[in-house]
């Protein structure tokens, strides 16, 4: 009922604007793509496959009294031929829709509707209402809350085994931009019995903080504290040391007790995971940017679990061209893992992955190659490499309308063979001569 | 008792007073623009020190910060979690949503084939992959697919 209501309430708050405040700044994105494909599997007739799918987002700004807006982004499939996923021939989505005023001063906002909620550890989709503003002195302040957005079907189940409301939000502080800390958490209402899993109940609290204690190094990371296992669930942070404007070394630390993490994943039952297991990991990476067209980067990073450890090395170049008109890359990786990582019976989970890149986008024409290849040091399926080759090639009618296709042959270990073929249809458009490109 | 009544009521004027002159004083406080004052070159690798060099004001953070390197874009979580509301000043929801959604039709990779610069994930033949790096980092999987955009795994994780 709880949720019923937020949802009418926040759907009927799009609908209060009076039409003579319609006149705003307009900007239409969408995308229609045609995926051309055929389904072979062994003991089922061939089938081809024609889904149709269009993206469309919708902003419509300065309405009202130039500082409301109105934000709508979503999708719709249907099949033309075959069944491209499950045994529906249409699907769609709704992935925001809202209202938003936003104050002059203070960074202040308040938005109602379908909305993501991106506020220290939350991360949180739902239809209700969010506000938020900075305070005298540093201080910040943001809320949230409102019914829950059920997405996900599960077979056998009457629910995705989430709560149907969720509210929270953060309070923050910040010292002369030397540094910030932030309280958030996040509260959903019991989360509801299922017949074939578990479900558990999602209530999270947790730290974040940035420090730049010189302009060169900042520090930024968080905590958070899973109420329900009353355990920490996850350590993250990051450290930037900028040695010169060319060179950059980052550092990053990740651990998570995996019971508490998980905990809400109702695709898994982590409930019964061991609550002493941990995943961590350690990594860096060093940036040189050799000249305005080529960046150099060679990164490593360590996985700990309790099975063993696994470390990744390699790098990358990037380059830009002709006022980036033309751009590329080039990459290798190397995953060293045990036998704990591999896919049963393999010895080992390692492999090496190789990939490169190019496009190029003109006022008439675009087109890109990207080559993506992974070697394995133990077949998988029988099977000692898998790669896959995609190219596009497009053609700008105006600045607003374009029209492209890609098409991509790739072999694995999952589908021997597999290819996919797409045209695409795009139109993007901003009613308005102000304002940054979004 | 009664005393107990008298701090309440004292508290309450206080906090109403202390409420009423946060008002007044966040006129004050600055906000960012609504969008970007310049358009900016889409794909490009963004340098905000080569405009915004020393302007840190206020309790804002150093601009320098947000330039889009290599590290920053694979690490932007970190940024997106405190202040999106810059990003937001160049980039639709949609643009983030374009990954990180509750429910999507088909993979980013596929969607913008023509953009492998904006390194996506689950590139190529990720579907045999991930049996690897979810044993590797399952923190990794949960982040986008661990509370919302998980039907895809239920239909093999049941």
């Amino acid at each position: 009922m709880k949720k019923m209501c937020c949802t009418i309430l926040c759907t009927a708050s799009l609908f209060t604007l009076p039409v003579g405040a319609m006149a705003a700044d307009v900007t239409v994105d969408s995308s229609t793509i045609l995926g051309l494909g055929q389904s072979d599997r062994e003991g089922e007739k061939k089938e081809t496959l024609l889904p149709v799918t269009q993206f469309l987002g919708l902003t419509a700004d300065k309405l009202g009294d130039g500082n409301v807006s109105l934000h709508f982004y979503g999708w719709g499939r249907t099949d033309l031929a075959g069944k491209s996923y499950n045994d529906n021939k249409s699907a769609g989505n709704l992935t925001y829709g809202y209202l938003q005023y936003r104050f002059k001063q203070a960074n202040s906002n308040i938005r109602a509707g379908r909305l993501f909620v991106h506020e220290g550890i939350i991360n949180e989709q739902i239809d209700g209402v969010s506000a938020r503003t900075d305070l005298p002195l540093g201080f910040g302040l943001s809320a949230f809350g409102g019914a829950t957005v059920h997405a996900t079907h599960i077979v056998g189940e009457n629910s995705d085994g989430r709560g149907d409301t969720v509210f929270g939000g953060r309070a923050n502080y910040r010292y002369k931009g030397l540094f910030e800390i932030g309280v958030s958490g996040v509260f959903e209402s019991a989360a509801p019995d299922l017949v074939t899993r578990a479900a558990s109940d999602y209530r999270r609290i947790g730290g974040d903080v940035w420090i730049a204690p010189f302009r060169a190094v900042d520090i930024i990371g968080h905590s958070s504290y899973d109420l329900e296992t009353k355990q920490f669930a996850e350590h993250s942070y990051l450290l930037n040391i900028k040695m010169t404007p060319q060179w950059i070394l980052t550092g990053e630390f990740n651990q998570q007790n995996d019971q508490s993490y998980l905990y809400p994943w109702t695709s898994f039952t982590s409930a019964v995971l061991n609550p002493d297991d941990k995943s961590s990991s350690v990594g860096f990476s060093l940036l040189h940017e050799v000249n305005k067209n080529l960046g150099v980067v060679v990164d490593s990073k360590k996985y700990t679990r309790e099975f063993g450890t696994a470390s990744r090395f390699g790098g990358e170049a990037r380059v830009n061209f002709m006022d980036n008109s033309i751009r590329g890359g080039i990459g290798y990786h190397y995953l060293d893992a045990g036998q704990g990582f591999a896919i049963a019976p393999n010895p080992t989970a390692s492999y090496h992955e190789l990939r490169c890149y190019v496009m190029r986008d003109t006022k008439s024409y675009f087109g890109a190659v990207d080559v993506l290849g992974d070697f394995f040091k133990d077949s998988i399926y029988e099977e000692s490499r898998a790669w896959e080759a995609s190219t596009s090639l497009g053609y700008h009618f105006s600045p607003a309308l374009a029209l492209s296709g890609s098409l991509s042959y790739g072999r694995n270990p999952q589908f021997i063979e597999e290819v996919k073929a797409l045209l695409r249809l795009t139109y993007n458009i901003t009613y308005s001569a102000t304002g940054g490109k979004k | 008792m009664r005393v107990t009544k008298i701090r309440l009521l004292l508290l309450v004027v206080v906090g109403l007073v202390g409420m009423v002159a946060s008002c007044a004083q966040m006129k004050t406080i600055p906000g960012l623009p609504a969008s970007h004052p310049e358009a900016l070159v889409a794909g490009q690798q963004v340098n905000c020190a080569e405009c915004h060099e020393d302007q840190q004001k206020g309790t804002m953070k150093a601009f320098s910060s947000f330039s889009h390197t290599q590290p920053f874009v694979k690490n932007h979580r970190f940024y997106a979690a405190s202040d999106d509301r810059l990003c937001s000043t160049c980039h639709k929801s949609s643009f983030c949503n374009d990954c990180h959604t509750n429910k999507v039709e088909m993979k980013p990779s596929t969607i913008y084939s023509n953009r492998p610069d904006r390194e996506f994930q689950h590139r190529g033949n990720f579907i045999t992959l991930h049996k690897i790096e979810g044993k590797l980092d399952p923190a990794s999987c949960y982040r986008c697919h661990g509370r919302a955009n998980n039907e895809r795994c239920i239909a093999c994780h049941r």
